[in-house]
């Protein structure tokens, strides 16, 4: 039987602690129970729970059908004719018992691909297209990510469906359709012509072999070019389409034909609000194609309470399809339509509602003052709106839905912060969102809590109270860190203090610019929160820094695939500030030559894929004519670097230092060896397991034992130790700054984006063993400010202490998620206990911190019998998601997580 | 000998997925391609056209109501196309 390390472990008298602060009781303990959706939503969210990922050809037939026809058009205006097109035709479906309707598909839970963005990664693996797709890097992530097989996800084919890309389920009767119109695109997508001129990209093979070594994760010009933003539902709220129809109408008169002094794009206005126009009249004759069938349904529906319903919606649906909404119903009905509309227009994750609550807060206030709506009432639409934006889908490649979104869409939803005059800005409706999120728990909206000192005690312990029942969300967010961020990075653009005040979470985690916007309703003026700033978490994404140092470490050459990265370095090594600096430089090289290939490959994007819709709901396109591709969002200093890894980064530089050049424990000859033979230890893929402790020893050999020990007990991040919490300091001190070296398409300097969602599973998967004792194949540490699981065995207190040992405002995110015992935070003396602890770490700086409650047993049980746990939500990296749902390596590295039992400092 | 009809091709039929959908008339869960009830209604498809033109390959066709009759494909649902004609009265 094989040795596991836990043995290895043994025979140093050295352990890893799984368990903290105590420990867990003797029995599996349940999270707190947290109350019970409507009848009406617990029937729709089950329909959602035996739904399968269904994706259809209908979207994308009609847009390629107009879009082929139309070859002699202005770029934009094609498109926006094709979006037209396809919008005006998607098939209205309606279920039973719906309030809030209108969806991605005709589906329940529908997508579509989009191969006007790429066509490649669907395809069959013999398929010529994705074999080409395979050879320039762009599929390779897709190999190293898996997905859970249970919930809804089709990973195989059966029966009449067929499986694609790794998840999505699609009839066999529009597969040849959905390949002809796949083949259609060949050459002509923004993958196919992003990929023609990048490689006129000086070091462009170094930026390829980083894609095939999986040392960067995608490239989000042709993947998810939009998202992890804030959407802007202002103009439709205020104005209504046939206003808004009209206005783009007039403007068309004002500039045709006119530069008005700008030679280069003013006349280009003419054809932006051409397109505006188009997409709008396609988005509302979508909305009247819903009223309509919501009119057939109630004429032959015979259930008198049905057939009302059925009539709510069609008045619902024919009165927002032109004018402003009068209710809230209407308003968030609206919301939630265009919503929809603008995910249907790119393959977007992240798109965020921001603060819906103060945004909706006009019309819920005025209804409830009227008598026209209770709590009740309220409540059982928020909940319906859960399982609504759950249903969503994001259809791209395994790589990136599996590898990197683990199958979540991230429609973030913030609620608190402060208000354009720095006052609370929480209110009423934010805490039934909050109630909504906990008795109809499910994946999304995921909710982000914008912590500040002033808002009040009672809504941070409503925040808290739904921590506990273990939904993953509200996520806490420093408000003041984020605001502090935002003047940073976008005072040149002109956001000021006020300004800032909107900020929202786009995204799982990415601070989002925000304005404020000036309603009226019912005479009444108001200032509602909405996004300004073009998508964020686009560009260099996502560098993994353990595969930066191995890349170090054995001269440029990935040992996996025998590829080489980069130039040899060929130096010796022989001083920690040598290696540290030949980190630096190689991660320096790989953003240069990434920067200048997304930068390229966004250019395309803009420039035949243009965003119409979600453009000019964005402040201040319609006012200047200008759209995303031209500047005209307020905020457009938005590219950014992300990286993952940073924990493993950091304790692998500290065995380094510790065992090769202070204590000269091991010489770098001999470190390097251990690491190329895994410390005797087979891949974890063999083991079958991803977490550190399940790892087994490939024969008897004892050979690198010590070796394993020493760096495995090595100084770790997480236990307020100086020795490892400066290597920190010093590498985010650098990597923020850095990255402003970088220039993006918009001519505006990149900043630092820290946080993994999944892709510490699949960057894990492909990195050999590293200095700090994590073996090959393992998941690193998630998150970015997370410990690395069994390391951190001082307590939360000194976790945050080295967290918080470097600034982080310098960057637009870090990420700290925590593993707490239901016990340990039981009851209302629990709640209070989880707020302080929440504070502690806001108030020293943390920028972001999230709690996974559960007992690991549950986690365990839950692995051995998915049947039974349909319904188990966990916190992964930034999202929560299905247990089901997600692929094995991430439920190994949640389980593994240092559980803590206590939370006293 | 006539193909039964199945739920999927018919209008009141929900589709929730691939396999399956929730009948308008019953509101129970059917399957898509178990056969039709007597409430059977017809629904709109390309194959139902009179302007569908079948082509060689399986399940892909044309469209001889647009100019250069771009592809279709029969099971392409026609509830929203302007030019969709019923083949059969």
């Amino acid at each position: 039987m094989s040795r596991k390390l836990t043995d290895v472990l043994a025979q140093a008298d050295a352990r890893l602690e799984y368990h903290a602060m105590g420990t867990p009781p003797a029995q599996p303990t349940p999270r707190e129970a947290a109350g019970a959706p409507s009848p009406r939503a617990a029937r729709l969210r089950d329909l959602y729970y035996g739904a399968l990922s269904s994706a259809s050809n209908e979207f994308p037939h009609w847009y390629t059908r107009a879009y082929m026809r139309l070859d002699n058009e202005i770029p934009v205006v094609r498109r926006a004719l094709a979006l037209e097109s396809a919008f005006r035709h998607l098939t209205p479906t309606i279920f039973p018992g719906e309030l809030l309707v209108m969806g991605k598909t005709h589906h329940y839970r529908g997508s579509f691909p989009m191969p006007w963005l790429s066509e490649g990664y669907y395809m069959a693996a013999e398929n010529q297209l994705y074999q080409d797709a395979l050879a320039r890097g762009s599929a390779s992530a897709d190999a190293v990510s898996t997905f859970g097989t249970g919930g809804g996800n089709v990973t195989r084919s059966f029966g009449p469906v067929v499986s694609i890309a790794g998840k999505f389920g699609i009839r066999r009767e529009e597969v040849p359709a959905m390949l002809l119109v796949a083949h259609a695109w060949e050459g002509r997508s923004v993958d196919d012509i992003g990929h023609k001129y990048e490689q006129m990209a000086p070091g462009y093979e170094i930026k390829e072999a980083l894609m095939r070594s999986v040392t960067c994760m995608f490239d989000s010009g042709y993947t998810l070019p939009q998202g992890r933003e804030v959407v802007n539902y202002y103009y439709p709220l205020q104005f209504g389409f046939d206003e808004l129809i009209e206005m783009t109408e007039r403007k068309k008169t004002d500039v045709a034909g006119r530069a008005d002094g700008d030679g280069l794009a003013g006349m280009n206005r003419l054809y932006n609000y051409e397109a505006a126009s188009h997409v709008l009249r396609g988005v509302r004759a979508w909305i009247e194609n819903y009223a309509r069938e919501a009119r057939r349904l109630e004429a032959m529906e015979r259930d008198a309470v049905q057939r009302r319903e059925y009539a709510e919606i069609a008045d619902c649906l024919e009165w927002i399809a032109h004018r402003p909404p009068r209710t809230f119903r209407e308003a968030l009905q609206l919301t939630w339509t265009v919503h929809v509309a603008v995910l249907n227009e790119d393959v977007i994750s992240g798109l965020s509602p921001g603060r819906l609550g103060q945004t909706l807060w006009p019309w819920y206030e005025q209804d409830v003052a009227a008598g026209r709506l209770d709590e009740a009432a309220a409540l059982e639409l928020l909940e319906c709106l859960r399982v609504k934006y759950t249903c969503l889908d994001c259809f791209a490649s395994m790589g990136v839905v599996g590898g990197v979104l683990s199958g979540n869409t991230f429609n973030n939803l913030s609620v608190g912060g402060l208000d354009r005059d720095g006052r609370p800005a929480n209110n009423r409706l934010e805490e039934l969102i909050i109630t909504a999120a906990m008795t109809c728990a499910s994946t999304q909206p995921t909710l982000t809590l914008l912590y500040d000192d002033k808002l009040p005690e009672s809504f941070l312990l409503k925040a808290m109270e739904c921590i506990k029942t273990g939904t993953g969300y509200p996520a806490v967010v420093n408000n003041r860190t984020a605001i502090e961020f935002l003047i940073g990075q976008y005072g040149s653009e002109g956001m000021d203090l006020e300004e800032a005040r909107a900020i929202a979470i786009g995204g799982c985690l990415e601070t989002s610019p925000c304005s404020w916007m000036p309603l009226t309703l019912n005479g009444r003026p108001y200032w509602i929160p909405g996004g300004s700033g073009q998508p964020t978490s686009v560009g260099v994404h996502f560098l993994s820094l353990p595969k930066i140092l191995e890349l170090v470490l054995f001269d440029g050459v990935d040992r996996r695939t025998g590829l080489r990265v980069f130039p040899a370095h060929g130096r010796a090594l022989g001083s920690y500030e040598e290696l540290f600096d030949q980190v630096k430089a190689y991660f320096a090289k790989a953003v240069e030559v990434l920067s200048l290939a997304n930068n390229i490959q966004h250019d395309v994007w803009r420039k035949n894929n243009t965003a119409v819709f979600n453009s000019l709901l964005k402040p201040d396109c319609l006012e200047s004519g200008h759209l995303i591709h031209e500047l005209g969002y307020r905020y457009n200093a938005t590219h950014n670097v992300e990286t993952c890894g940073t924990v493993n980064l950091v304790n692998s530089l500290a065995a380094l230092k510790s065992l090769v050049y202070d204590r000269g424990f091991v010489s770098l000859p001999a470190f390097r060896q251990a690491l190329a033979e895994n410390f005797g230890f087979k891949m974890a893929d063999e083991v079958g397991s991803f977490s550190l402790a399940s790892q087994e020893k490939r024969g008897d050999s004892t050979e690198h034992d010590r070796t394993h020990v020493e760096c495995l007990t090595a100084p770790k991040y997480g236990n307020d130790n100086p020795y490892v919490d400066d290597i920190l300091r010093e590498w985010e001190e650098w990597f923020c700054t850095k990255c402003r070296d970088y220039e993006s398409l918009n001519a505006m300097p990149y900043y630092a984006c820290q946080i993994s969602v999944s892709t510490h599973a699949p960057m894990g998967a492909v990195t050999m063993a590293t200095p700090d004792g994590r073996l090959a194949g393992t998941t690193f540490a998630d998150a970015s400010m997370s410990a690395y699981p069994g390391t951190d065995r001082q307590g939360p207190y000194a976790l945050f202490s080295s967290a918080t040992c470097w600034d982080h405002s310098l960057s637009q995110n870090s990420q700290l998620n925590l593993k707490i015992h239901p016990t340990a935070i039981h009851g209302r003396a629990g709640t209070k206990k989880l707020l302080e602890l929440t504070r502690s770490y806001m108030r020293k700086g943390g920028f972001h911190i999230q709690y996974n409650v559960v007992d690991s047993r549950i986690l365990k049980d839950a692995q051995e019998h998915p049947e039974e746990y349909r319904d188990l939500l966990v916190r992964v990296a930034g999202f929560t998601q299905y247990w089901v749902e997600i692929g094995k390596p991430i439920q190994d590295e949640i389980i593994a997580r240092t559980e803590y039992e206590g939370v006293q400092g | 000998m006539s193909v039964p009809s199945r739920h999927m091709h018919c209008r009141n039929y929900a589709p929730v997925d691939v396999v399956k959908g929730i009948c308008h008339v019953t509101k129970a869960i059917v399957q898509a391609d178990d056969d039709a009830c007597p409430a059977f209604d017809r629904l709109p498809r390309c194959a139902e056209c009179k302007r569908y033109v079948s082509g060689e390959a399986e399940y892909v066709g044309a469209c001889s109501a647009e100019p250069g009759a771009p592809m279709t494909y029969p099971d392409l649902i026609a509830v929203t196309c302007e030019s969709f004609e019923w083949r059969h009265a």
